[in-house]
């Protein structure tokens, strides 16, 4: 693990947490434990912040939630991307790269 | 639907909050016991895990409070905390939330009842179908007949010949009505009754006016086109209310024979019971009569005068239409109408026919003639209601400030233990705005009783007629009104306090100190009672000079009697007389009433006083004629012998009318001093010939004298005016108007009553259907000319003494915190050696000096109301120096009384005791 871990970048977050549904369904723990990871350590999530985005991201249709038993046979909240949560992410992400693109265009000019 | 799903969600944490939180709890701790066990798995004890885990990721407690306050229904619930906290906060100071309540209730109750009345009157529409698409011809009311081929300004009443040409031609109106502008009365008996006819109000309409209003009678059927044709049997529909009041809803009224004005007519149907006609009058009509029976009802008949224009015009535009353009098309059609009466036409109407046009106008609200008359002092009371308003708010808002003074230790705790600033300034927001809810709720029920009483004042009625149908029962708007006036209330007395609540250091106010000599925090309560003494003496001086300009006229010498004087009105006309009938008719009448027991005198006249009468031009024998630009007018009346001592007008000179002026005698006139100044400088009018028309200057001769008085209006004394003898008139002359005498003036002996049973009963001993319009006393008809100035006046002195009492309140409030807070300073003054006196003078110095503010400030602002009120007052100078001293001086001495007490109750103070409250 890193010595230096940082705030999600504002925004991405959702983005992120729809990210990390699409691949497979999760409970919050497990989230916070991919996003981790697929950074490297470089974005460590605070409780508040995750939970907080999943009820937005659940008020908006974009997930959905469902009780079930974990592999260690805890119950724990599974969250599953709906179709619009897919469409989101797919523009978000775009969106995203496009942005990303110029943004490092611009730093690199010299 | 996320905006739904968000709702729902919503919804569910507000309603089923256990369940929501014990989810949330439980997702949590997976979450937490998840994280810890992949610590264990590490090697770290569970305790260490758990501790690590909370460091990292933060409490669960705080996780839980962040999640919960994410959605918008965690700010229903503090608001709803608020509300809960802000109600039981009030509980525990009843005193002050009652008298909050109380005086909330006053202000807004007071705004909200003018507003009532101003919604009726000046915004509301007919209650008839779908009132906007109404319009009417004309941009002001004009009464009641205009002659010949042009019309000054704009085209706004017709006669039947220019009304049927216009209904026939335009395209855009799906009905165009017509009904005339004149209120009439009409005399109403059932046939085949001995009662005598009674008057009431009525009015001709054409055959489409229920249709084009969308009106479905209540009972029976609606007048009709067919109805309105000359040879149709005459038909009348009924009000609901007099169906109601005066025949007790009896269904056999309908399709029965009635006699109005002597003819009889069958009742068809009852109007439903909201209706009241074309326009908001003081006596909406009870009989509606369709246009073509007039010539059958009046002897001199106006419908089929094409050049007499004597109609009002709504019409209901088709859907969809432009009112514009209709108009524009109106407009033509005039030009047309007129060109082809061109043969017709003076040369006076042939030279003004360019500039002849017409006006289309949102018709809504029907005919606005109240509207124009009422508007002026409707605004004025708009206005001082809204000073009382502002002047309650200062008041509250001081007590608030006060309350949150006394709050601020807690305030300081709250803040020092990390609440959020908006939480903080919400809390005392929320307070105020329930307070004047309250206060709303409160003013609601003073507005309903506050309108009815103003109403009665407003409104005169008479008997057996229908009164203003304005109801002080709270509509929907004026709720809406009243709802709105209490939140701005409410925010502008509650922003002020708190926002004081914000700005408190924790530091200072924890250290628990309540010493004080300066008096920090205080400047805007000083500011509040100088507005409040600037408001008080605005509305004080206003209210003393309304008054004083009523008094005046109510004292001005009428140059008549008013006491023991009775008038009957009736109008033979409208009973089928012709005019000669009239001279016997007028004999029997005078015999009849004279001879009730009681009775001293009665005479008869055209027109008693105040209010109508006659002109006619003035040609004087052996003067050289008028030129075209002298005013040669005068006043008259036609009355009976002795009427000048009937009225009480003394003749100063010569002789009044008498029994001597007999048909064939020389033809007299009984001039006034102002005639006789006028016409005959200094000669002595007695003997002297004058006439009304150029060419017979001599055909009265005065005899006498009579003092000037004030027939016409009561605020100024009537120009040249003068009397002819009733028995000398030329009762040949069929149907001229002058002829049909309306008011019977009755004296009485001093002490005798007369009822007015006793008078229609002689009246019906004369002729049953004679139509008895009104009796009311000379003093009560008098006194309606004044009624507007009445209720002006006694309005804003009720608003002006509110306001004063208030004010007072405020600098007794004011003035008791301040000297509560400055005990402990003053109880070291008096150890020191301070006298009583030098405490009473300290504390009377500064309430005085913040009075002494409001007056300087006032005293510009109260002369600028007396410039608005300046119409008001009948001639009273707005700039009067004693009037505006005297609410000066008032406004001090309450001042004084309010501040002396607790002065007085500070000098009294032990030194020992003040200090040991430290």
């Amino acid at each position: 693990m890193p010595d230096k871990s940082s705030d999600v970048v504002q925004g991405t977050l959702d983005m992120l947490v729809l990210k990390t549904l699409a691949l497979e369904p999760m409970h919050g723990y497990g989230i916070s434990v991919r996003i981790e990871q697929m950074s490297k350590g470089v974005f460590r999530l605070n409780a508040g912040s995750l939970f907080l985005a999943i009820q937005r991201l659940q008020r908006d249709g974009l997930i959905d939630g469902e009780w079930k038993a974990t592999e260690n046979n805890r119950r724990a909240r599974y969250y599953v991307l709906t179709k619009k949560g897919r469409q989101r992410l797919n523009s978000e992400a775009r969106e995203w790269g496009r942005q990303a693109a110029a943004i490092a265009r611009i730093l690199e000019a010299s | 639907m996320p905006f739904l799903r968000n709702i729902t969600s919503g919804l569910r944490s507000l309603f089923r909050k256990e369940q929501v939180d014990r989810e949330l709890d439980e997702e949590l701790r997976a979450y937490q016991e998840m994280a810890a066990e992949e610590k264990m798995k590490q090697g770290m004890s569970p305790k260490d895990a758990l501790r690590a885990v909370r460091l990292e990721r933060g409490s669960l407690e705080i996780t839980k409070e962040v999640v919960r306050s994410g959605g918008w229904e965690s700010f229903v619930e503090t608001c709803w905390q608020d509300l809960r906290y802000a109600q039981r906060r009030l509980r525990m100071a009843p005193t002050f939330t009652i008298a909050t309540v109380l005086t909330l209730g006053l202000g807004i109750g007071a705004t909200t009842s003018i507003f009532t009345l101003v919604h009726a009157v000046l915004l509301k529409s007919l209650p008839v179908a779908n009132p906007g698409e109404l319009y009417r011809l004309g941009k002001e009311s004009r009464c009641c007949y205009q002659g010949g081929y042009s019309q000054e300004k704009e085209f706004s009443l017709v006669s039947y010949d220019l009304y049927k040409y216009l209904r026939d031609t335009t395209k855009g109106f799906s009905e165009l009505a017509a009904f005339p502008s004149l209120e009439m009365v009409f005399g109403l008996r059932r046939a085949g009754t001995s009662e005598a006819a009674q008057g009431y109000p009525g009015e001709f309409v054409s055959g489409n006016y229920f249709s084009m209003f969308g009106i479905r009678t209540y009972a029976g059927r609606a007048l009709t086109d067919a109805d309105d044709h000359s040879n149709a049997p005459p038909v009348v529909v009924m009000s609901y209310r007099l169906w109601q009041q005066k025949y007790g809803s009896d269904p056999s009224v309908i399709g029965s024979v009635f006699d109005i004005d002597g003819k009889p007519f069958t009742v068809v149907g009852i109007t439903p019971p909201g209706f009241f006609g074309d326009s908001l009058r003081s006596s909406p009509p009870d009989l509606f009569l369709s246009l073509n029976t007039e010539p059958y009802v009046e002897s001199d008949a106006d419908l089929n005068k094409v050049d007499t224009h004597w109609l009002e015009l709504i019409g209901r535009i088709q859907p969809g239409a432009n009112p514009a353009s209709i108009e524009a098309e109106m407009r033509v059609e005039l030009k047309q109408w007129l060109r082809s009466h061109w043969s017709d036409m003076s040369a006076n109407d042939r030279a003004r026919f360019p500039e002849q046009t017409l006006y289309l106008t949102p018709g809504g609200a029907g005919i606005t003639t109240m509207r124009e008359q009422y508007e002026h002092w409707l605004l004025i009371l708009m206005m001082v209601s809204g000073f009382v308003l502002l002047i309650v708010c200062a008041n509250v808002a001081n007590l608030m400030l006060v309350r949150g003074m006394e709050r601020r230790r807690q305030t300081s705790l709250s803040i020092a233990l990390g609440a959020q600033t908006s939480r903080i300034l919400r809390q005392p927001l929320t307070e105020s705005i329930l307070l004047s809810l309250f206060g709303g709720a409160a003013g609601v029920a003073i507005a309903f009783a506050c309108t009815r009483l103003i109403l009665r004042f407003a409104f005169p009625t008479f008997a057996g007629f229908a009164s203003v149908p304005i109801s002080a029962s709270p509509s929907m708007p004026v709720m809406l009104f009243a709802l709105v006036v209490s939140l701005l209330t409410g925010v502008a007395f509650g922003v002020g306090p708190a926002w004081m609540a914000t700005r408190v250091d924790p530091i200072e106010a924890l250290h628990g100190s309540s010493r004080s000599t300066a008096r920090e925090g205080s400047l805007p309560r000083k500011t509040l009672v100088v507005v409040q003494a600037a408001l008080s003496l605005v509305l004080l001086s206003a209210a003393a000079l309304l008054t004083a300009a009523l008094q005046r006229l109510e004292n001005n010498d009428l140059g008549f009697a008013q006491d023991r004087r009775i008038v009957a009105s009736m109008d033979p006309r409208l009973a089928g007389y012709r005019s000669d009938q009239l001279p016997t008719l007028y004999r029997r009448i005078h015999d009849s009433i004279a001879s009730i027991p009681g009775v001293s005198s009665v005479a008869l006249c055209q027109y008693s006083p105040v209010g109508y009468g006659w002109g006619a031009g003035v040609w004087v024998d052996g003067h050289p004629a008028p030129g075209p630009t002298d005013d040669n007018s005068a006043a008259w009346d036609r009355v009976s012998a002795g009427y000048l001592d009937v009225i009480g007008t003394p003749v100063v000179r010569g002789r009044g009318i008498t029994e001597e002026d007999a048909p064939s005698s020389r033809k007299v006139a009984v001039i006034n001093e102002a005639f006789a100044r006028e016409f005959f400088q200094n000669e002595d009018p007695i003997g002297k010939h004058f006439g009304t028309e150029a060419d017979n200057s001599r055909k009265y001769e005065v005899v006498g004298i009579a003092k000037d008085a004030r027939y016409l209006i009561v605020d100024k004394p009537d120009g040249a005016f003068f009397f002819l003898a009733e028995a000398q008139a030329d009762y040949s002359q069929t149907n001229l108007g002058s002829l049909f005498l309306h008011d019977i003036v009755i004296r009485t002996r001093p002490g005798a009553s007369l009822s007015d049973a006793q008078v229609r009963q002689a009246m019906a001993s004369v002729d049953p259907s004679l139509p008895i319009i009104s009796i009311r006393t000379l003093k009560d008809k008098v006194a309606t000319q004044l009624t507007q100035q009445q209720l002006i006046a006694r309005l804003t002195s009720l608003f002006g003494v509110l306001s004063l009492v208030l004010a007072s309140i405020g600098l007794y409030g004011i003035t008791a915190y301040n000297v509560g807070r400055r005990a402990g300073e003053i109880g070291v003054r008096m150890a020191l050696g301070a006298s009583r006196g030098q405490v009473v003078r300290l504390v009377l110095r500064g309430a005085f000096l913040l009075i002494a503010i409001g007056l300087t400030l006032g005293i510009p602002l109260s002369l600028a109301t007396s410039r608005a009120l300046s119409s008001q007052l009948y001639g009273l100078n707005p700039y009067n120096p004693v009037i505006l001293l005297l609410a000066v001086i008032v406004l001090a001495v309450f001042g004084l009384v309010a501040t002396l007490v607790p002065a007085l109750r500070a000098s009294s103070i032990s030194p020992a005791r003040a200090l040991r409250t430290e």
